[in-house]
């Protein structure tokens, strides 16, 4: 048994190891990396990433997925910014943008719950028709500035400190936080795990699954907003066509590099912050080595196939337990 | 109320409600949503944009129809066998600048160019297929990454290259002719896909290599355990897909001659919303390569008139994202009610008042007065045998019969104990007669007409017959061939009960009570086969006339029995000859004193007469209520009735207890004796025929009659 | 809020005397000239194809154009490809099949259009690009001087961090699109002009694609590789804030220099050179290019080219270099006004 539990790696620890080699080769070789500013750099590099990543780990767990994060981060708080240059009030702002956001998750998971269509389609198209609908009607530009809150708490979100620790890494850690209490203590948390694992069987024990389902994507949904006021109130503007570049996938690696499946039904947040770190001490390790953007795209992306084939390898899937249709 | 009666019947007589669900059961209505997408895209946005469905404008997309196109068959295959491909515009792109480099830039000859462009989406094809098919990886996570990395790759080079590789070095006429020229109007890239399309559906539809890509995505582990190559063959998608985007980003570089960073970014999205608004499935066993064309002309013509209609930014993103989701709902809720939707509205009942029935009490009057004749009657093979349904005796006296199994059964003569099987049809043989070579013709429920000769060589003669022009069914294949005789010429005449029910269900046709059912003519002469007469109700039992020139037919649900000639003065003729049973007949064989038996293989009950005047009744009952809870005719007690040239019934056989033959299906006599048949028995009966003729037999009958 | 109303007051009023002066058009003197040219106008068809509409630039350029269409009476349409090149290729295959009299492209890159401006060309439809610089002319091309522009950028750099400047010399360069004709000659001047000045070295130049997102990303990396970084040359005023955000966020807002351009308009340039976002500014006047336009339209709607294509006319915009210290109230332009009273 004991030669097994060697064999039986799973994704997550391989993933931690790699990290790990990783920031022990960085250190070694790279004398500006094992700083506490870099490596607070690199947390905050990544925290928009980790919250979003965060969101998606939610969507993926209950045997979902939502390619629609980034357009209701994008559209939601370019409104938020954009309401308020126009004058109005800036907590009011917040929350028509907050519940501009719930009502596309709520859209999201109406059509996943209730009309059946499969996730990846309905976030896919909502995903364009959430971005092309408010940009035509709602916004004014592709580009929205952060002007008149410019200099009110509401600035602080993404470019505060604490204790020497930039604002997105907090947001993250306690985003992390209440998502981690959510799954671990929750009722609707615990439903989360058991609808991945076998929907029908969660619903033959009276699981409410479609219900779940809408909270599910409700849930995304508001933390893609969160992300988005973090992104907005960094960068001091928010630019719609973020909704349309390969962002999506970049949360997708960080949430699948973290070894959770895309079955459904396992891991949880440790997997996610598994996976933003990889990310995060790989770009950063990368950056500060000056390897043109490409290039590192190439890299992480080879790095990510490598796990998966790893996992491939000591995890084999069994042609008569695999379920059909699973892609 | 005779007004109302009026009404219904007509009603029930013009409205063809029977065709909805006839079509429902096709294949092809699979296309009709996609089908009904498309014409309302060309109704709504032709009425809005002037000139979109003229020739010019149409042949002003037909370049990027022709790459689209490409690409969304690419993706079409690998969904098709359970995957999805997601590094389709990388491999576009990739293609797009490999065609550039080497052409513009190296100048290489463009009939190498273009194979080894091809050659790198199959390689990146390869990767993903070894990845996918062999190491079993996901498809979505693989095909994104390989999307990134080539992707990437793309952008490294372009950085480098991108102006030197869209200034040509090199004259070619080849190249300029796929660039430039039109072939019957339409460009070389539209050409070539069309022919691909063509290619693949052939391929799909057709050849060993497309039933297995539909084998392993219609069920991976059914492939898996049927022995299929699983691995190799979905290794084999991907290679494809590979190959048919790397050719359509040559055909883009052959168009606008430029590599730029946007080449192919997003078309992974834009040929699964067309492959999916086509209706394939995602998760693969269901699409095709049809399914593929149309949904890449709705897009196009979407996309391409949103961009004509000056939509403010972010119009066009919006239109798109919505009818992905509207397409996805209704393909999705399509798919789980299109059966039961097929099922609840292909029973469609019709109207039918039968006249009264005869009185059948013990005692009474009626001819059909109830008896116990057949109380002792002895039992041949019981519980070896199942379903009966017309035994048929040899010249030698050997009785055979067909099974539900699917074998002709002979029982050795003089005693029948013992038994062999004396051929394997695979269908259900129904009615059986023998002609005058001594070869044993029957009816088989689901294939046809078949001769077994006595060497037990079995011949087809008929499994179709003309195909009507206004039948939504195919009624040229044969569903349920029933009875059948031989006439003096050789013709051989035979009932086909239902076309719209197969045997396990011939019992729901009672419940439409329309005229499903013909006769049909087999001409051994010519070897032709002809319907002669349609729209019966459940025809059934056959049996020639005396006379030579005509024939007894008994049309079950109908409760008579008819004669038609089909020769001599009267040609085309038919009569009623009994018109009003008291229950339902079955099969019609010649009696020893120049009579015919004919057997009931139920009785009618006023409820049911009621209930066949009531079709709104029997269509709520079959939409709301279990299978086997519907009100079906009596079928669990029958009778043997002789009736005579003119339709009087002369004789009545009754088992008044029920014991030995509730339900009789057919009878024949032999040598003075009755055997009897039914199709839901367990045993053949035989029955002494007091005063019946020793010494008749069938074939003497009709061997008397021989010209 | 007694600004706002005032600036009510003159665009009614304003707007009224567009009214009114358009009454009179008709019934004014014949020079000789002025109803011949106007007649040429009517009823002709112009198409312009953008990158994609909903930013300052573009929205200037059909601003004016529209003012044209109305007041002249040739129809305009607009097909926006929103970003897509290959969206914007079909527009125009569709447009050279429905034949207009002009073409007005924005082409995202230098050889993307290419073969489709000769196409329309050749189909006799006369081309006219703007502000990005396709490997066909066309007819007339209205725009900057894409190779002069990254030198000025490029020189305000160099007074920065060049000599005697005390500062590493380490600078970055922030592309947009690497196949856009800004990058193609822009970083052929960065290289050229930095030749001069070997003191000054390029420790990062990579691609944002116009997205102020990515820019903010590789700008903070960058940053922190570099933490002795001297400044940034950024080409595009709408990508260079994530710039701007990232040097803010390092808390390095003033040590490092930002040199950016784009089309002058007042949130994008001036606010930002106000604010300290953006060091020095390079305008190429989107305002005046949409005044060009319109006037390049006029010209070959009056008098078409009999073989398009074969003579073509150079309207490079005058730049102009903004700094805290040369900026004057009108160094911009604003959006709104120039939707609501033209160019």
């Amino acid at each position: 048994m004991s030669g097994r539990s060697i064999t039986k790696l799973s994704q997550e620890k391989i993933v931690a190891i790699i990290t790990i080699v990783l920031v022990v080769f960085f250190s070694a070789t790279l004398h500006s990396f094992l700083t506490p500013g870099n490596i607070l750099a690199l947390l905050q590099n990544v925290a928009i990433l980790g919250i979003l990543g965060i969101a998606m780990a939610l969507a993926i767990i209950g045997r979902g997925i939502d390619l629609s994060v980034v357009a209701i981060m994008a559209v939601s708080v370019a409104w938020v910014l954009q309401l308020n240059n126009n004058g109005v009030d800036l907590s009011q702002a917040i929350a028509m943008g907050f519940v501009l956001a719930l009502a596309i998750g709520l859209i999201n998971g109406v059509l996943i719950a209730y009309l059946e269509v499969p996730a990846i389609f309905a976030t896919l198209a909502m995903g364009t028709a959430a971005y092309g609908s408010v940009r035509a009607v709602l916004l004014e530009d592709n580009l929205v500035y952060l002007k008149a809150a410019g200099d009110s708490w509401f600035k602080w979100i993404g470019s505060g400190q604490i204790l020497g620790v930039p604002s997105p890494v907090m947001v993250f850690a306690v985003i992390a936080l209440l998502a981690h209490l959510f799954l671990r203590f929750a009722v609707p948390g615990r439903f989360l795990f058991a609808m991945g694992d076998n929907p029908l069987a969660a619903r033959a024990t009276g699981v409410p699954i479609r219900p779940l389902i809408v909270l599910q994507y409700l849930l995304t949904a508001a933390i893609a907003f969160v992300a988005g006021v973090v992104m907005a109130t960094a960068v001091d503007s928010m630019e719609t066509r973020v909704a349309r570049s390969n962002l999506v996938y970049d949360i997708i690696l960080v949430v699948v590099i973290g070894g959770i499946g895309l079955n459904g039904g396992k891991g949880g947040i440790r997997n996610v912050l598994v996976g933003t770190l990889l990310i995060g001490v790989l770009l950063n390790g990368m950056t500060i080595m000056n390897i043109p953007y490409t290039l590192q795209n190439i890299i992480k992306s080879l790095i990510l196939l490598a796990a998966i084939i790893i996992d491939a390898l000591m995890n084999p899937r069994d042609e008569q337990t695999s379920q059909q249709g699973d892609i | 109320m005779a007004m109302r009666e009026t009404l219904t019947r007509l009603r029930y007589r013009f409205v063809p409600d029977h065709i909805l669900g006839e079509i429902l059961a096709k294949s092809w209505i699979d296309n009709a949503i996609p089908v009904a997408i498309l014409i309302l895209t060309l109704c709504v946005l032709g009425s809005m944009i002037p000139g979109l469905v003229a020739v010019g404008s149409l042949l002003g997309m037909s370049a990027q129809f022709g790459e689209l196109l490409l690409v969304v068959m690419a993706m079409t295959i690998v969904m098709l066998a359970g995957g999805i491909d997601l590094s389709v515009g990388s491999v576009f792109a990739l293609a797009n600048f490999v065609t550039l480099a080497l052409f513009n830039m190296l100048g290489w000859p463009i009939l190498v160019v273009i194979p080894v462009a091809i050659l790198c989406g199959a390689l990146v094809g390869l990767v993903n297929g070894i990845l996918i098919g062999y190491l079993r990886l996901r498809a979505f996570l693989t095909t994104l990454v390989t999307l990134i990395i080539v992707r990437s790759i793309v952008d490294m080079f372009i950085l480098e290259y991108a102006v030197k590789v869209a200034r040509p070095t090199t004259l070619s006429r080849i190249w300029d002719f796929i660039s430039f020229k039109r072939v019957l109007g339409m460009p070389v890239a539209l050409i070539v896909c069309l022919a691909i399309a063509i290619l693949a559906h052939l391929t799909l539809t057709r050849l060993r290599p497309g039933w297995h890509i539909m084998a392993v995505g219609g069920s991976r582990r059914s492939a898996f355990n049927a022995g299929l190559p699983v691995r190799r063959t979905i290794a084999m998608t991907y290679v494809l897909s590979g190959m048919l985007a790397a050719l359509a980003g040559v055909f883009y570089a052959s168009r606008l001659n430029a590599a730029g960073s946007d080449t192919g970014v997003g078309l992974e999205v834009l040929a699964l919303t067309a492959a999916v608004v086509g209706g394939n499935s995602l998760g693969g066993g269901r699409g095709s390569v049809f399914k593929a064309v149309l949904g890449a002309i709705i897009i196009l013509i979407l996309s391409n008139s949103l961009l004509r209609l000056s939509l403010p930014t972010g119009g066009t993103s919006a239109v798109l994202g919505f009818v992905l989701i509207a397409a996805v709902a209704i393909d999705v809720k399509w798919v789980k009610h299109r059966d039961k939707l097929q099922t609840s509205v292909y029973v469609s009942p019709t109207f039918l008042a039968l006249g009264k029935a005869p009185e059948t009490a013990e005692g009474s009057a009626s001819p059909y007065a109830l008896n116990n004749l057949l109380k002792d009657v002895e039992l041949i093979g019981l519980g070896e045998i199942d379903g009966p349904e017309d035994p048929i005796l040899d010249a030698a006296g050997n009785l055979y019969c067909g099974t539900r199994h699917g074998d002709i059964i002979r029982f050795f003569a003089p005693d029948f104990t013992s038994k062999e099987v004396f051929v394997h049809t695979g269908g259900h043989p129904l009615g059986l007669a023998f002609d005058r070579d001594g070869n044993l013709l029957a009816c088989v429920a689901g294939m046809g007409l078949y001769r077994i000769g006595p060497d037990k060589k079995i011949t087809r003669l008929s499994d179709q017959t003309n195909r009507s022009w206004l039948s939504v069914i195919d009624d040229s294949r044969m569903r349920l061939a029933d009875d059948l005789d031989i006439a003096p010429d050789g013709r051989i005449f035979f009932s086909e009960a239902t076309i719209r029910f197969d045997m396990s269900d011939w019992m729901v046709d009672a419940l439409e009570a329309r005229g499903n059912g013909r006769i049909i003519c087999y001409d051994p002469s010519t070897g032709s086969t002809r319907t002669i007469m349609d729209k019966l109700r459940f025809p059934n039992g056959i049996t020639m006339a005396r006379d030579g020139e005509s024939f007894f037919f008994a049309e079950t649900w109908g409760c008579c029995v008819s004669r038609y000639w089909f020769a001599g003065a009267r040609t085309g003729q038919r009569e009623v000859v009994i018109p009003d049973l008291p229950g339902y007949p079955d099969n019609i064989n010649r009696a020893s004193d120049g009579g015919y038996w004919l057997a009931m293989v139920g009785m009618r009950t006023p409820i049911f007469d009621m209930a066949l005047q009531n079709p709104g009744f029997r269509k709520r009952m079959v939409e709301r209520v279990a299978p086997d809870e519907w009100l079906f005719p009596n079928m669990n007690y029958g009778c043997v009735i002789k009736f005579d040239e003119n339709g009087r019934i002369t004789d009545c056989l009754w088992d008044s207890r029920g014991t030995n033959h509730p339900m009789i299906t057919s009878m024949r006599e032999h040598e003075g004796w009755l055997y009897l048949g039914g199709v839901s028995n367990n045993r053949i009966g035989r029955y002494r025929i007091p005063g019946g003729d020793p010494t008749w037999t069938a074939h003497a009958s009709y061997r008397g009659e021989a010209r | 809020m007694i600004h706002f109303m005032k600036g009510c007051a003159i665009a009614a009023s304003v707007a009224m005397g567009v009214l009114a002066s358009s009454g009179p058009l008709q019934a004014a003197p014949d020079d000789g000239l002025i109803n011949e040219s106007s007649a040429a106008l009517k009823g002709k068809k112009v198409a312009f194809v953008p990158i994609a509409m909903g930013f300052d630039l573009t929205e200037a350029w059909a601003a004016g154009l529209k003012l044209d269409a109305q007041r002249f009476g040739y129809e305009l349409t607009i097909r926006d490809p929103n970003w897509s090149v290959d969206a914007g290729a079909q527009a125009i295959s569709q447009l050279i099949s429905e034949q207009p009299d002009v073409i007005v492209v924005h082409p995202p890159e230098i050889q993307a259009y290419t073969r489709l401006i000769q196409q329309a060309n050749a189909a006799g439809i006369p081309v006219i690009t703007v502000s990005l610089k396709a490997d066909a002319n066309g007819d007339v091309f209205v725009g900057p001087d894409w190779y002069d522009l990254a030198v000025k950028e490029t020189e305000s750099m160099v007074k920065f961090c060049g000599k005697d400047s005390g500062k590493s010399g380490k600078i970055a360069v922030m592309q947009g699109v690497l196949t856009n004709p800004t990058s193609q000659y822009g970083i052929q001047a960065i290289e050229a002009t930095l030749k001069d000045h070997p003191e000054i070295q390029i420790v990062s130049n990579q691609a944002a694609d116009w997205d102020a997102s990515k820019a903010h990303a590789i700008a903070s990396t960058v940053i922190k590789a570099n933490p002795d970084l001297c400044g940034f040359i950024g080409l595009w005023d709408n990508m260079d804030v994530g710039i701007a955000a990232a040097i803010k966020e390092a808390g390095k807002q003033g040590q490092i220099y930002i040199a950016s351009s784009g089309g002058g308009n007042q949130v994008s340039a001036c606010d930002n050179i106000e604010s300290g976002n953006f060091s020095s500014y390079v305008s190429y006047d989107a305002k005046g290019q949409a005044r060009d336009l319109m006037m390049a339209v006029r010209a070959i709607l009056q008098n078409k080219p009999t073989t398009p294509g074969e003579h073509s006319v150079g309207l490079y915009t005058p730049l102009k270099v903004i700094t805290k210290e040369t900026m004057t109230a009108d160094s911009c332009w604003k959006l709104e006004d120039v939707k609501k009273f033209g160019p």
